[in-house]
């Protein structure tokens, strides 16, 4: 009986474990979202450049992120780099890994917000002697933030769930804790519902904001 | 958000109904031939399957050259298989991790568990457990030019330690009762743990010392102390109970005609 009722009663007798792994999944996700951000804004910013040197980094980095498994990248940070004399803390490897690895995904996001916004914008504002900075600044990327945002929105949704690969390198989250939890005694059943839920409780406004945000759009448009 | 929120709240009361309702199975009663029915059904099945470990040297490892299953765990299944179905032969081995096997145990996926699973008094809660028919101790791995000769050598130190194993406890115990402080990682497959080893995130690499033996090279060695007995029983769905009597007589005369002995000293694990 994988749900008997004791066995719900030593989740909720034990539910420190659980928030101790929950608090780390947060504070794991706001810097890795921040990491994802800057990582993003700039990287999508060189992808729409017209030099093509840039345009050449943008690329290397997004696929490159983008075509290897999120997985390997957190074993390469933790196992890897000790090799090469580098240590870094489990929680550094993880803003690290799903900050790096999300925002290859915000760069194409950014990109293509920008790339939304008809040129003559950027050509009138030109015109008017803004030079290229000051045009993206205040012209072009205010205007990609509203196409851009709903998407965002979503790479903030899978972010927050990709964080849950940290239990592989014992990266104390919620999926460590839980996984660490429900192996020792087996209570298996209701620690993973119960993760399960406290995942939605995260993930689950965000991305009913991310919907009303585009149906927002759809009417401004 | 009040919608969510109420949304949420009916999911979880959704989940508490589902769960209860398959939380309940029949219990096993004697057919008219007299054979109790989990018996039968394996009877019928006309094999026995059995979740056992493919990575643990000498208990259950799977030769990469032959493909084949092999190991004193896998050995006591033949045993069993034979004094059900009348042939040693007619076994189904599946691998299991510490992570599934209880899974593979509730969904029926597997008869018994013979996986170096240690038996505990909250598993057994869980599960049906027979009289252990190994006992290992807690062993300790580190690198050879660490210097680290003893428990105590270890002090500050991170100790890997593989998720669903009862190292830990029996670990932390111990160095308690010695005054050194430790602090420990938890992975999910013993290659990790040997790896997070090689690379110096731990310091020390920590598990049953049978299967300890299994990852030992050239650049580590595995002190000579050993912590806690840990004791392995067959593992049995907990509704199952005339299998689990029967796996525990089977093991008792086991015990009683020397055969186990036989076995231990057959694959050198003593």
């Amino acid at each position: 009986m994988p749900f008997a009722a004791f066995k719900w009663l030593a989740v909720l007798q034990d539910w420190q474990v659980f928030a101790e792994g929950f608090l780390t999944t947060i504070a794991l996700s706001l810097l890795g979202l921040l990491l994802a951000m800057v990582l993003g804004i700039f990287f999508g910013m060189l992808g729409t450049a017209n030099n093509k040197t840039l345009r050449f980094i943008n690329r290397v980095y997004v696929e490159f992120i983008q075509n290897t498994p999120l997985v390997i990248q957190i074993f390469f940070l933790y196992n890897g780099l000790p090799h090469l004399g580098v240590i870094l803390p489990v929680f550094v490897v993880g803003v690290l890994g799903v900050g790096v690895y999300h925002g290859a995904y915000v760069a194409e996001v950014v990109r293509a917000g920008i790339l939304s916004i008809p040129r003559g914008q950027q050509e009138a504002a030109l015109s008017q002697g803004f030079s290229y900075w000051s045009a993206m600044r205040h012209i072009i990327l205010p205007q990609a933030k509203r196409i851009a945002y709903p998407p965002l929105t979503n790479q903030a949704v899978s972010l927050i769930k990709n964080t849950s690969v940290l239990a592989m390198v014992a990266g104390g989250d919620l999926m460590y804790h839980a996984d660490s939890w429900a192996s020792n005694n087996l209570y298996y059943g209701p620690t993973y519902v119960v993760t399960g839920l406290l995942y939605l409780a995260l993930c689950l406004p965000l991305a009913t904001y991310a919907r009303r945000l585009e149906r927002k759009l759809e009417v401004s448009l | 958000m009040k919608k969510i929120f109420g949304l949420m709240v009916s999911l979880l009361v959704l989940t508490a109904f589902v769960v209860t309702g398959c939380g309940t199975s029949a219990p096993t009663t004697a057919s008219k031939d007299g054979v109790p029915a989990d018996i039968k059904a394996i009877k019928d099945r006309g094999v026995l399957k059995i979740g056992v470990k493919v990575d643990v040297p000498k208990f259950g490892f799977k030769d990469p050259k032959t493909d084949k299953v092999e190991g004193f765990e896998i050995d006591l299944a033949k045993v069993i298989a034979k004094k059900i179905l009348g042939d040693e032969n007619k076994i189904d081995v599946q691998a299991v991790t510490a992570k599934t096997r209880g899974p593979l145990l509730d969904n029926g996926e597997v008869d018994l568990v013979i996986a170096t699973f240690t038996i505990t008094e909250e598993r057994k809660k869980s599960y049906n457990f027979s009289d252990p028919y190994f006992t290992d101790g807690v062993a300790l791995m580190v690198k050879k030019n660490a210097g680290i000769t003893s428990l105590k050598d270890l002090d500050g130190k991170k100790i890997g330690v593989a998720q669903s194993a009862t190292s830990k406890k029996a670990l932390a115990d111990e160095a308690t009762k010695q005054g050194v402080k430790v602090s420990f990682l938890e992975f999910g497959t013993y290659p990790e743990i040997k790896t997070a080893l090689d690379s110096g995130r731990i310091d020390c690499f920590s598990v049953d010392g049978a299967i300890l033996f299994g990852y030992l090279d050239d650049s580590t060695v595995i002190l000579a102390d050993r912590y806690t007995p840990q004791e392995y029983g067959v593992a049995s769905k907990k509704s199952n109970e005339n299998l689990a009597k029967l796996v525990n007589e089977t093991i008792a005369d086991m015990k009683k005609s020397g055969e186990l002995d036989k076995m231990i000293t057959k694959w050198g694990i003593k």
